[in-house]
């Protein structure tokens, strides 16, 4: 029981992480889509930026998020208007390719400038305590509320400001969103900025938990594919369902199957992956746009 | 017109970038004149990658020996002349099918002479298996795993301790200060596999009850399910086989969850100072196996001592050298004997005398057994005591006694 209790409490913990992390993906998915292959190598930025300004400058990793998160908004912007502009509209493929480039060429570059080995963040309270019998592990918990009011705080900005709605008008129909006055180039650069200050942002609260290295992307893509494609594209409760049903399958496959418990997590989540496609294609929750392929 | 100048111009850049890249790396070619006799040897070792960490730690370790062998050594003897090496190597990127790759193209482009092992047993695996089919010699001292060795080849020769005696010594020296039980947790890869097979012989040779198994897959982003499990069964000791990255996340997850065993014994991660630079307190009172440390007490005539070795490699590299370098250093320095003491660069010559070895090196004995492993070396224990890492085992090489138990998370 206490075991079954600790396993839905890590579920819950890992499920808001991955909804938090799978966001910016699923914006850009969501309202451009263009599949960004470099996901995780934003990611990695993020963790990369948090250890710099620990190791040198002393900050929280949680505090730095003012310094990462606008930064990256402006590097996701610029690089909008000068890269990913170009393919918007364009062939799936083009944008596979041009991201599927931008991720090898990121990954090397941070090879290169930090060297391949691993890093963490040591901040003095990552440990735990305990309600109920459960351990509560501080920093975790600390991404998994941080996570929800990042969430909240998105939905109520695309749903009740003007460049929210612009946002969400441009997703839907740019066409449309044109002719009544939506400058849908701007638009897709703040989403872009907005998308990957949010996926720096993941990285920089897991740099307390988990190994940072040039190479730790790819998985983190791969998984964000997962979930966007359970949850349904470009929409927070989307994110959030999806997360959380591939962190709880994850954990309580890994805590009560014996031995080869988190392969078969993992391997259980793809399984998710295709009968979700097969059965239920714009996801669990309705996308912004349905997953078509063109 | 201005559209072609740009790509003139672009095409222009793009040639100069891979004419750069297409270099190899070390030695140039002789500038003229009298003909230099050059034997080639060819490695492919991760760069990029999973592995990009302990993969740069063997290329540290191959290109200090082709400095000290050219150099130094005066190059190789072969019968009454010296050949230079020239060593080539390619980033396998961590990725089975690149390794197998890169070594048929060392073997059937480049003709290299003779090949050196890459990174982890994995990759060993993958790149030994196009070596044996081209009857090319093979010296590694980066995989482990038992599994290379039952699959009859006769060209495959690695210098380094099996994987299935990884964890004896540490195991050993906890049964000795009263743990009774263990669990185990591996990555589902050759040598973590090797690793963990060797652990529970171990543990049932040394009286200890394995209460969990557990396996993940090579890129796990978390192991809080398998933390709280093992939590749950409170066992003594915990047997964590993997790489670098997975010593971070164990003893992360470990301290998150408060799953405090008395003792942890980890693979690779905890002999590598930067494990402690980057984790400070947690770190401490981890054991790791290690191949090789600089205090032991072995020594040749080309390196000189252990400790000579190793600053020999500081003064070449900047860093203290891990044992995954050391043995790199080791599996090409057992090529040049074998090259020098069969006098040619014939294939069945020098495998011969590879057989015939028995030697002892900076890094220890080599002797190799009928299947290619080298089996007369034993492996030692670490513990990372106060910062420091410290050899608790063997005997002989003894810095520190064992602390155990370790002490709580938060009373730290």
């Amino acid at each position: 029981m206490e075991l079954l209790l600790q396993a839905l409490f890590n579920g819950i913990l890992l499920g808001g992480y991955y909804a938090v992390m799978v966001l910016g993906f699923s914006i850009i998915w969501g309202v451009m889509g263009v599949i960004n292959l470099a996901h995780g190598e934003f990611l990695m930025i993020g963790a990369y930026g948090a250890w710099v300004l620990f190791r040198v400058f002393g900050i929280d990793p949680f505090l730095s998020l003012a310094i990462i998160m606008p930064v990256m908004f402006g590097v996701g912007y610029v690089l909008q208007r000068v890269l990913i502009n170009r393919v918007v509209e364009r062939p799936h493929l083009i944008s596979l390719l041009v991201t599927f480039g931008l991720s090898i060429a990121l990954a090397n570059l941070f090879n290169v400038i930090f060297t391949a080995d691993p890093r963490t963040v040591p901040v003095s309270y990552n440990g735990s305590f305990n309600i109920l019998g459960m351990t509560v592990p501080i920093v975790k918990t600390m991404i998994l509320g941080l996570a929800l009011l990042i969430m909240f705080a998105l939905h109520v900005f695309l749903q009740r400001t003007r460049l929210g709605r612009s946002i969400r008008a441009a997703a839907q129909n740019k066409n449309a969103a044109r002719i009544v006055g939506v400058e849908v180039g701007r638009v897709y650069a703040i989403t872009f900025g907005i998308a990957i200050a949010l996926t720096a942002a993941a990285g920089a609260m897991i740099s307390p938990v988990a190994p940072i290295f040039p190479f730790m992307g790819p998985p983190f893509t791969l998984k964000a594919f997962t979930i966007t494609a359970l949850g349904g594209l470009g929409r927070i409760p989307g994110a959030l369902l999806g997360g959380m049903v591939l962190g709880l399958v994850e954990t309580l496959l890994a805590t009560f199957v014996p031995g080869v418990g988190t392969n078969v997590g993992i391997a259980a989540s793809f399984v998710l992956l295709v009968l979700v496609l097969i059965l239920r294609p714009q996801g669990l929750l309705q996308g912004l746009r349905p997953m078509e392929v063109e | 017109m201005n559209k072609i100048l740009t790509l003139i111009a672009i095409l222009a850049i793009l040639g100069g970038v891979l004419a750069a890249c297409a270099v190899p790396g070390g030695g140039e070619a002789p500038a003229g004149g009298e003909e230099e006799k050059v034997i080639l040897i060819g490695a492919a070792v991760s760069e990029t990658g999973k592995y990009a960490r302990e993969g740069g730690d063997t290329r540290k370790g191959y290109l200090l020996w082709e400095e000290w062998v050219n150099n130094e050594y005066g190059g190789i003897k072969v019968g009454d002349e010296r050949y230079k090496v020239k060593l080539i190597m390619y980033d396998d990127e961590g990725d089975p099918d690149t390794a197998a790759k890169l070594t048929e193209k060392l073997i059937t482009e480049d003709k290299v002479h003779f090949l050196l092992g890459p990174y982890s047993s994995g990759l060993t695996k993958s790149a030994s298996a196009i070596s044996e089919k081209y009857n090319m010699i093979m010296v590694e001292g980066n995989g482990a795993s038992e599994s290379l060795f039952v699959r009859g080849f006769k060209n495959l020769f690695a210098v380094l301790t099996p994987a299935g005696n990884y964890t004896e010594s540490g195991l050993k020296a906890v049964a000795d200060a009263g743990a009774k039980s263990v669990v185990i947790a591996y990555e589902d890869t050759a040598f973590p596999t090797s690793v963990a097979e060797g652990a529970q012989k171990w543990a049932k040779e040394y009286g200890l009850e394995v209460l969990a198994v557990e396996t993940y897959p090579k890129d796990v982003a978390d192991v809080s399910g398998i933390m709280s499990k093992f939590k749950d069964l409170n066992p003594d000791v915990f047997v964590g086989g993997g790489h670098f990255n997975d010593a971070l996340l164990f003893i992360r997850s470990a301290k998150e969850l408060n799953f405090t065993p008395k003792a942890m014994i980890i693979t690779v991660g905890p002999s590598n100072p930067k494990l402690v630079k980057e984790l400070g307190a947690d770190a401490d009172y981890v054991i790791g196996p290690t191949q090789w440390d600089r205090t032991m007490s072995y020594k040749d005539e080309y390196f000189g001592t252990a400790e000579e070795y190793a600053q020999r490699f500081e003064k070449k590299w900047g860093e203290e050298p891990t044992y995954q370098a050391a043995e790199s250093t080791a599996a090409a320095l057992a090529l040049q004997i074998a090259i020098e003491n069969a006098g040619s660069l014939d294939t069945d010559k020098v495998r011969e005398a590879l057989n015939a070895m028995d030697v002892v090196t900076f890094y220890g004995p080599i002797k190799f057994d009928e299947t290619g492993k080298n089996a007369g070396k034993p492996m030692g224990a670490i513990q990372i005591q106060d910062g420091d890492i410290v050899v608790i085992a063997p005997e002989s090489a003894k810095q520190a006694d064992l602390i155990y138990p370790m002490p709580p998370w938060d009373q730290r």
